[in-house]
């Protein structure tokens, strides 16, 4: 009796389970990969020759179905993300974007694996590897030294590692550097010191800080430093602080509570600007700062890594710009090389930028616009040191 | 020579000078600096209602007998689903009455599978916890937007008062609430029948069964009120606190919750004094990685809460035991 009840019971669950299954559509046409995926049996040399005849999009990658990606004629990007979704309103979702646009304008198929578990990057990285992809784009910091193993593996793929410093990619063997990968990173310091002398100009109380994930992932303390530095820079009267959450890499960019509460904290405290930059922990502490403007307060936010006006329109209320990496421009060009034939091993640099101000286009003076032009400038020709890396 | 008993302020000698010694610290911090003070306290009570509403969940169910390791699974599909009702009808009273009802029927799933069935109750509560895992991260949508969240209401007069005013009475629905229901749960736990019968289940339900008390019910009725608790908890993540879903927004809130009940000693009036502890210890984090006073690594102190909880449990405070029956399914005869 009590057998038969408890096996009813996990029935029950599991067709609930199914059910939802059933209800919601699959987040994309791109179908499973299952056995009937070609195997790559051959490895698609990505020759010099190649992009000649993958310029017309073939007809394949129109469709959902998947084409036969061993075949030189036809160009098959994979993305594999971080623990999280396609959807994450940052990282995953603006290096998809970059694929996809690689999608339209050069005619790829393009297919994602969403990683539940870090044990996992390697294992997601190998599916496309073994069905032919001709390019794999790894997102995040985190799958950095899977992907290397995976380039080794694979030498007649490229790999695009989004956030990730690729520049010691050498093969143990031979010693050299790994031709098929390329890390694509960011002077994050740069869009961290525009935000800063933007926070620093349009403060009342001379106080700005910043929400951060971990400080134990080196991009955000560049956001971090950055930021502080761009408000000195342009305010030298300004108190410029930033706080860094305490927990490890599997709790510090998914805690929107602690975010809030720590961009709770600083308002109270009198800090006008708070700088959002850790995944949904500071998508929390924009969201928190956006209440307090609704509630009177002369606070503003500024937002991370996309446009977050977009992302996060619940912030809207106090988000001035974010601080741009442009992922998917860089993701989209080095897919560019790779099929073109002059893909640049190592590290490669995507351009940084502030978000438009959406809202508060009219609220920032013309001459702030003016000095954070100019800055940008100055940055990107080097002239401004940013304080990064810091020199112990 | 006879036994002589105490009066009260004598046996609670250390709580009461300890208490003292807390406050006298508060009031110098607020002459320091007034806003500073409010600020971390303010923080350290609304980090501290999500913990103390699990470890009144968690205690609840083991007053009775029964461990609920779903603390953390309750939360986040009652998370999930007020953020829905949120999204969906923008009523928000209706929002926080969807949260605690789906508390309370993931209650009633452990209770059925932990009472009835007499399944393991770890993995009965296991269960609970990858099942919404899997169905919040399966069902949730990016680009839903809420409808509002619940906001602060200032009690008049109380609110204008130095140091607490602020702190205490200018807070949102829930976390009043939640502080009145602390208060009513010891009451009841403690000064009731119903919790004398709820504490002898869970000492001792062969006893309890010998005077006529109906033990499934007890523990029934205790597993599923606890359940509405870990969902107004849930609750107050998407509606009060963050005012939005994300995945995995818990963030392992149902688990501190626990160990903020073994601290508690499964009392609900020390039970919050150690989720203000918990939640004073992020605070302050927050606030010494701020000022740059101490260079100490910020994870130092964002261990301290668990460090002093093992502490605890090796008995440091004096014997630390959990109800006798707990995590053992009783067998009528």
């Amino acid at each position: 009796m009590r057998k038969w009840m408890i096996l009813l019971t996990v029935l029950a669950l599991a067709l609930g389970l199914a059910a939802c299954e059933k209800a919601t559509p699959t987040p994309t046409e791109a179908p499973a990969m299952t056995e009937e995926a070609p195997k790559a049996t051959e490895a698609p040399a990505m020759t010099e020759e190649a992009p000649k005849a993958t310029e017309e999009p073939t007809e394949a990658a129109e469709e959902g179905e998947m084409p036969d990606c061993a075949s030189p004629d036809v160009l098959c990007v994979g993305l594999v993300t971080d623990v999280g979704e396609i959807d994450d309103k940052s990282f995953n979702q603006s290096a998809w974007e970059g694929v996809l646009k690689a999608k339209e304008e050069l005619g790829a198929y393009v297919d994602y694996i969403e990683t539940k578990d870090p044990k996992d990057y390697e294992a997601n990285i190998r599916l496309f590897a073994e069905n032919g992809f001709d390019v794999i784009v790894t997102v995040g910091f985190a799958l950095g030294e899977a992907t290397q193993t995976m380039a080794k593996e694979f030498p007649e793929v490229y790999f695009i590692g989004v956030d990730q410093f690729q520049a010691w990619a050498v093969d143990d063997d031979t010693g050299n550097d790994l031709p098929n990968v390329a890390g694509l990173i960011f002077h994050e310091d740069r869009a961290g010191f525009l935000a800063g002398a933007l926070a620093g100009m349009i403060t009342k109380t001379n106080k700005i800080a910043g929400v951060l994930g971990t400080d134990l992932v080196p991009p955000v303390k560049a956001f971090g430093t950055g930021y502080i530095n761009g408000a000195k820079y342009v305010n030298e009267n300004v108190e410029a602080k930033v706080i860094y959450h305490p927990g490890g890499l599997d709790v510090a960019f998914t805690d929107p509570e602690w975010g809030a509460a720590t961009a709770r904290q600083l308002i109270d405290q009198g800090y006008d600007v708070i700088f959002g930059a850790g995944g949904k922990t500071g998508n929390g502490a924009l969201i928190e700062v956006a209440e307090a403007a609704k509630a009177g307060k002369e606070v503003y936010c500024i937002g991370v890594d996309t446009d977050q006006w977009y992302t996060v329109p619940e912030a809207r209320p106090c988000l001035v710009t974010s601080a741009m990496k442009l992922i998917t421009p860089g993701v989209f060009d080095l897919i560019k090389m790779a099929k073109e034939g002059n893909f640049p091993a190592g590290n490669y640099y995507g351009g940084v930028g502030l978000a438009p101000f959406h809202d508060f286009e009219d609220a920032i003076p013309q001459e702030v616009k003016d000095k954070l032009e100019e800055i940008r400038k100055g940055l990107e020709a080097g002239e401004i040191p940013t304080g990064w890396p810091i020199e112990e | 020579m006879a036994w002589r008993r105490h009066p009260w302020w004598y046996q609670n000698r250390s709580t009461i000078v300890g208490l003292g010694v807390l406050f006298a610290a508060l009031v110098g911090a607020y002459v320091y600096s007034p806003q500073m003070t409010e600020a971390v306290l303010a923080s350290t009570l609304r980090q501290s209602i999500p913990l103390v509403l699990g470890a009144l969940c968690g205690l609840l169910g083991e007053r009775s007998g029964v461990i609920n390791i779903g603390i953390e699974g309750q939360m986040l599909l009652a998370a999930f689903v007020a953020f829905l009702m949120n999204v969906y009808t923008a009523n928000l009273f209706l929002a926080v009455l969807s949260g605690i009802a789906v508390g309370a029927l993931l209650g009633l799933l452990l209770a059925f599978l932990a009472v009835t069935l007499k399944v393991d109750q770890i993995i009965a509560g296991t269960i609970i916890n990858i099942f919404a895992f899997g169905l919040t991260g399966y069902y949730y949508q990016v680009g839903l937007q809420t409808k509002g969240k619940l906001t602060p209401i200032a009690i008049p007069l109380l609110s204008e008062l130095p140091l607490v005013g602020r702190v205490l009475f200018e807070n949102p629905p829930i976390t009043y609430a939640t502080l009145l229901l602390i208060f009513i749960v010891h009451f009841v736990l403690f000064y009731t029948p119903w919790g004398l019968r709820t504490r002898a289940v869970g000492e001792h339900p062969r006893a309890a069964d010998t005077l006529g008390i109906n033990v499934y019910l007890v523990r029934y009725v205790n597993v599923v009120v606890g359940g509405m608790l870990a969902g107004l908890a849930g609750a107050f993540l998407t509606l009060e606190a963050v005012g939005t879903f994300e995945r995995l927004m818990t963030n392992g809130r149902g688990f501190v919750a626990l160990a903020v009940m073994i601290f508690g000693r499964w009392n609900p009036i020390s039970a919050w004094g150690a989720a203000m502890l918990f939640g004073f210890a992020t605070a302050l984090q927050t606030q010494l990685q701020f000022m740059e006073i101490i260079h100490i690594p910020h994870q130092f102190i964002g261990m301290l809460p668990y460090g002093l909880t093992i502490a605890v449990l090796a008995g440091l405070r004096g014997r630390t035991r959990p109800p006798a029956a707990v995590g053992r399914p009783y067998e009528k005869e």
